[in-house]
């Protein structure tokens, strides 16, 4: 997620004179990283993105603390402002102006305080310009006041219209099947059991809890008593909710990640302060704070040793524990053992010593450490695959004027027989089943492209054969489709293609119907396990003795099956070449050879009368 | 007479052998061969001769006027023939069929290369995979929101009991764990290049693309030796004086998880349009987690090694500087498209 941070602001919890243009340059290299910055002159704002595990920063004050943290390792002075708050009144698990009733699976720390009397008006300006730079609208001082808080701390809050709480009663838990809420944007969402709501004493719908708040509770100009709502839910149930109705608040992606939950209660105690300096009101004297699991300090073991083998570089302890102190944890030495104490901000995203080792490393900094490939011995166990046999195969085409194409795997229906995998989840459907053939692409490919001439266009590709019970066979196919070519033409490319490898594998070249197109495939595995070692061979020593010869058929004959026919005939013929038909007289070039001399005249005559005999007799 | 002949033969024949161009030797034609040219003229003299020498004369004029003509006609050839044999190099060629290879073969060619000099050897697993090593044994939550069914495609068949669902792979990550599982005692240093698939297409996805994995793991491989080998591809492939970065970032698989990022070729660093003060960002890397190479039976308090995954196709755009603006185009069948690149 991508958020957008004042400078202004930022600068209220972190003091530092660097300018706007090295906090964020500092920051990407050992933090989070800076996209750009927006605005000018005094509403500068930084566009950071936070990753998933990273929730604590997402916030001026998370930011802020890691800019005290990053800066100084660059030589600049930087100072985190604690926060303050002017909020005294008391925790406690009941009060007289809320009743609850809580799933406390769904929903880890429940704040609630009431504050009276307040006055609905517009925020002031400086208030609402912040908000504007943060990419929020300002609407009322009260609801901006939560938005505040949520942009200022990461923790997001809600503020619901006392009096429309019917019994002051609340039930927070599972929705129904089938239950509907109109939301505070006036739209309806039909529930499912893992959404989150808030039902009141009159069975109302009045939240949705961490995603957006119910209309029915909704704060207006009329609104006078208000209840300022701090929580953190179920990060999983909030995840699902947003996702399957397409809200993605801020809220709901911030809660999504799991919070703190120990950083409610400076969060409600804010927006208490805010509350009664902007909207006047009176707050009662306690908060109610539901908190079932205090969670136990956390606290990870690693070694001197271990950080620096990962880093690659000799770090000593005391530049070790710098870098953490840095950032908020307790490191110990127990001689070169290390136990590190996680701060509660952390402790969801820090679970394993190689997490300690990347926040000495990014504090320490990436750029501060050498670059060396690694030395050690190099493997020679490979996978088996002949990629230079593919890239051979590809580069030959494209020299005998193949042009190479990428096609989808993904076909529709019609390009697939019965057997193949289909997808649960398509885009569309015409990329709804996993191709079995590269024949209907290359086909519509070459559609695509039939004012463009004479083309031959081919792929290298798997084809995706279902097993059951197993995953399919992908088999690496090599296909292509000529267009324009004579079939005499299309298979001499083919042919040289099998020469140029030394492959005797059968050429399945076939015309598509209806159409000048002709289709050829291979299996490159098979292509591969054809090729014939090349052997030497010795010059001839003897010339041949060439003649081309014309032979007459009453009926159509195949080519192939005369060629093998004359070869046959005599072991003296040694090559027959098809030269020429016309009407129904087929010319072949025919060469003479005897290993051991060179034949004379009256000698090839007498093999030539045996093929003349052979086609006339 | 027969002199004035002979005289008048030798001189002709001396004049038309140095003609070098067709009008002037049709000149030449006429002043001696023409009605009234030089050879004319003495015909008409014949009539002043006496006796028996009129025949001998004729003769002789007659021989010498098929001479002439015989030499002009050989001169006239001699002429063309040159101007024949003068080369004209401004006529086009005949091209042999140009044919042409995809830019991702290319691409995937390069890269297995530069990898390949430095002890790498290429690999391919499989598109369609099991979730298991797409995601489970990757270190991923089960609610990580690639497991989602709005960014992974899912094959329509019953799970398998202990590998999950058959997806379709959106990474060549899923590659790690099946290639130490193959080699089962390191050293591994490994380049899977394969075809992925991500459900969504817009002007710079596409839901079938490319990606190359780069797997190291042997005994006390660190940070520093990462930041080595990313150099070395990005001097080897992009060009000498380039530079990469590392940033912090977040991946399950990798511990630490990198961003990588490699200094813009066009404002050297200072930072331009293209690029964010200077860098480009080149894709992720990290440390391989211990829970993968546990997965994949190795003891991460023994080994330890780093892995990286970008995009084919991207990668190479930014080595060429190609701005193609829709990456889709890539996949087009339009052959003035795929002869481009």
């Amino acid at each position: 997620m991508d958020i957008l941070i004042p400078d202004n602001w930022l600068r209220d919890h972190l003091k530092t004179t660097l300018n706007s243009k090295e906090i964020a340059k500092f920051l990407s290299l050992c933090g989070p990283s800076v996209e750009k910055i927006t605005g000018t002159g005094k509403n500068l704002a930084y566009q950071i993105e936070i990753t998933t595990n990273r929730v604590d920063s997402a916030s001026v004050y998370g930011i802020a603390r890691e800019a005290s943290a990053i800066l100084p390792r660059f030589g600049v002075k930087a100072h985190l402002v604690t926060l303050k708050t002017k909020s005294t009144q008391k925790l406690t698990k009941k009060v007289v102006y809320l009743k609850v009733n809580i799933d406390e699976k769904l929903c880890s720390r429940f704040t609630a305080c009431l504050v009276k009397n307040v006055k609905i008006d517009t925020s002031p300006k400086w208030l609402s310009d912040r908000l504007i730079l943060s990419g929020i609208r300002p609407l009322n001082n009260i609801v901006d006041i939560s938005n505040y808080i949520m942009l200022e701390l990461g923790q997001p809050v809600h503020m619901f219209d006392y009096q429309k709480i019917q019994g002051s009663e609340m039930k927070l838990r599972c929705a129904k099947k089938g239950e509907t809420i109109q939301t505070l944007d006036g739209k309806i969402y039909e529930l499912k059991e893992s959404d989150i709501v808030i039902e009141d004493g009159g069975k109302k719908l009045i939240d949705l809890a961490g995603i957006m708040g119910g209309n029915a509770s909704k704060i207006d100009e009329k609104t006078q008593d208000v209840l300022v709502f701090v929580q953190t839910y179920n990060p999983i149930n909030i995840r699902k909710t947003s996702m399957r109705l397409g809200v993605r608040t801020l809220a709901a992606t911030i809660f999504e990640k799991g919070p703190d939950s120990a950083g409610v209660e400076i969060a409600v105690r804010r927006a208490l302060d805010l509350v009664v300096k902007i909207a006047k009101g009176k707050p009662e004297s306690k908060i109610l704070d539901i908190y079932a699991s205090s969670k136990k300090k956390k606290s990870i073991s690693t070694s001197l040793d271990f950080i620096n083998k990962k880093l690659g570089v000799n770090l000593t302890p005391k530049e070790i524990s710098q870098c953490l102190q840095s950032l908020g944890f307790n490191p110990v030495w127990h001689k070169t053992n290390l136990e590190v104490d996680i701060p509660s901000y952390r402790a969801n995203d820090i679970e394993i010593e190689e997490d300690i080792v990347e926040e000495v490393a990014r504090i320490f900094g990436y750029h501060a450490l050498p670059s060396k490939i690694m030395e050690g011995e190099i493997p020679t166990s490979k996978q088996g695959i002949n990629f230079d046999f593919e890239y051979n195969l590809k580069n030959t085409l494209k020299g005998f004027g193949g042009v190479e194409i990428y096609t989808l795997s993904l076909v529709p229906k019609s390009f697939v027989g019965n057997e193949a995998l289909k997808l649960k989840n398509p885009l569309g459907l015409d990329s709804q089943y996993l191709r079995t053939s590269l024949k209907p692409s290359l086909r519509q490919a070459a559609n695509e492209n039939l004012t463009s001439g004479k083309f031959h266009l081919f792929e290298m590709a798997n084809v995706y054969l279902p097993n059951k019970n197993n995953l399919p066979e992908e088999k690496l196919t090599l296909a292509g489709i000529f267009s324009d070519f004579s079939y005499r033409e299309a298979k001499g490319i083919l042919e040289a293609l099998l020469l140029s490898i030394n492959s005797k594998e059968k050429i399945n070249l076939k015309a598509i119907s209806d159409s000048k197109l002709y289709y050829y495939e291979f299996d490159v595995v098979s292509l591969e396990k054809s090729i014939h070692l090349k052997r030497f061979i010795a010059p001839k020593k003897f010339p041949s003795q060439i003649e081309d010869i014309t032979v007459s058929f009453s009926e159509k004959p195949k080519v192939g099956e005369i060629i093998e026919k004359i070869l046959k005939l005599d072991g003296q013929i040694e090559k027959v070449e098809f030269i020429d038909l016309y009407k129904n007289s087929y010319t072949f070039r025919i060469s003479y050879r005897n290993e051991n001399k060179t034949l004379t005249n009256k000698e090839v005559e007498k093999i030539r009368e045996k093929i003349l005999k052979r086609f006339y007799s | 007479m027969k002199e004035e002949i002979i005289n008048l033969k030798n001189q002709a024949l001396a004049q038309i052998t140095e003609i070098d161009n067709l009008e002037d030797l049709k000149d030449l034609q006429i002043t001696y061969l023409g009605r009234n040219g030089r050879l004319s003229k003495l015909i008409k003299k014949i009539k002043e001769v006496k006796g028996g020498d009129k025949k001998e004369i004729g003769i002789q004029i007659n021989q010498t006027k098929k001479t002439l003509l015989e030499l002009i006609a050989s001169q006239k050839q001699k002429i063309k023939s040159k101007s024949n044999t003068e080369f004209d190099e401004t006529v086009p060629g005949i091209l042999p069929p140009v044919g042409n290879l995809h830019l991702v073969t290319k691409a995937i060619e390069e890269i297995a290369k530069t990898f390949k000099a430095i002890g790498f050897s290429q690999a391919r697993y499989n598109e369609v995979e099991w979730d298991y090593f797409g995601f489970e044994s990757l270190n991923f939550t089960k609610d990580h929101p690639a497991r989602d069914d709005w960014e992974t495609f899912f094959v329509d068949v019953p799970e398998d009991k202990k590998l999950g669902p058959m997806i379709l792979t959106p990474h060549t990550s899923s590659g790690q764990v099946r290639e130490m599982k193959r080699v089962g005692t390191p050293p591994i240093r490994m380049v899977n290049i394969a075809k992925c698939y991500r459900r969504q297409a817009d002007v710079s996805h596409v839901p079938m693309f490319h990606q190359f994995e780069g797997l190291v793991v042997d005994k006390n491989i660190s940070i520093v030796n990462l930041k080595g080998t990313l150099d070395y591809f990005a001097q080897n492939f992009f060009g000498e004086s380039r530079k990469t970065r590392l940033r912090p970032y977040h991946f399950p698989f990798t511990e630490p998880s990198f961003e990588v990022d490699i200094s813009c070729d066009v404002c050297e660093g200072s930072g331009c349009k293209l690029c964010k003060g200077g860098w480009l960002e080149l894709g992720g890397a990290g440390m391989v987690h211990p829970n993968v190479l546990r997965n994949g039976g190795i003891d991460p308090k023994i080994y330890s090694g780093f892995a990286f995954g970008w995009g084919v196709e991207r990668t190479y755009m930014m080595k060429e500087g190609l701005k193609i603006p829709d990456i889709r185009l890539l996949y087009s069948s339009n052959l003035q498209i795929l002869k481009q690149f």
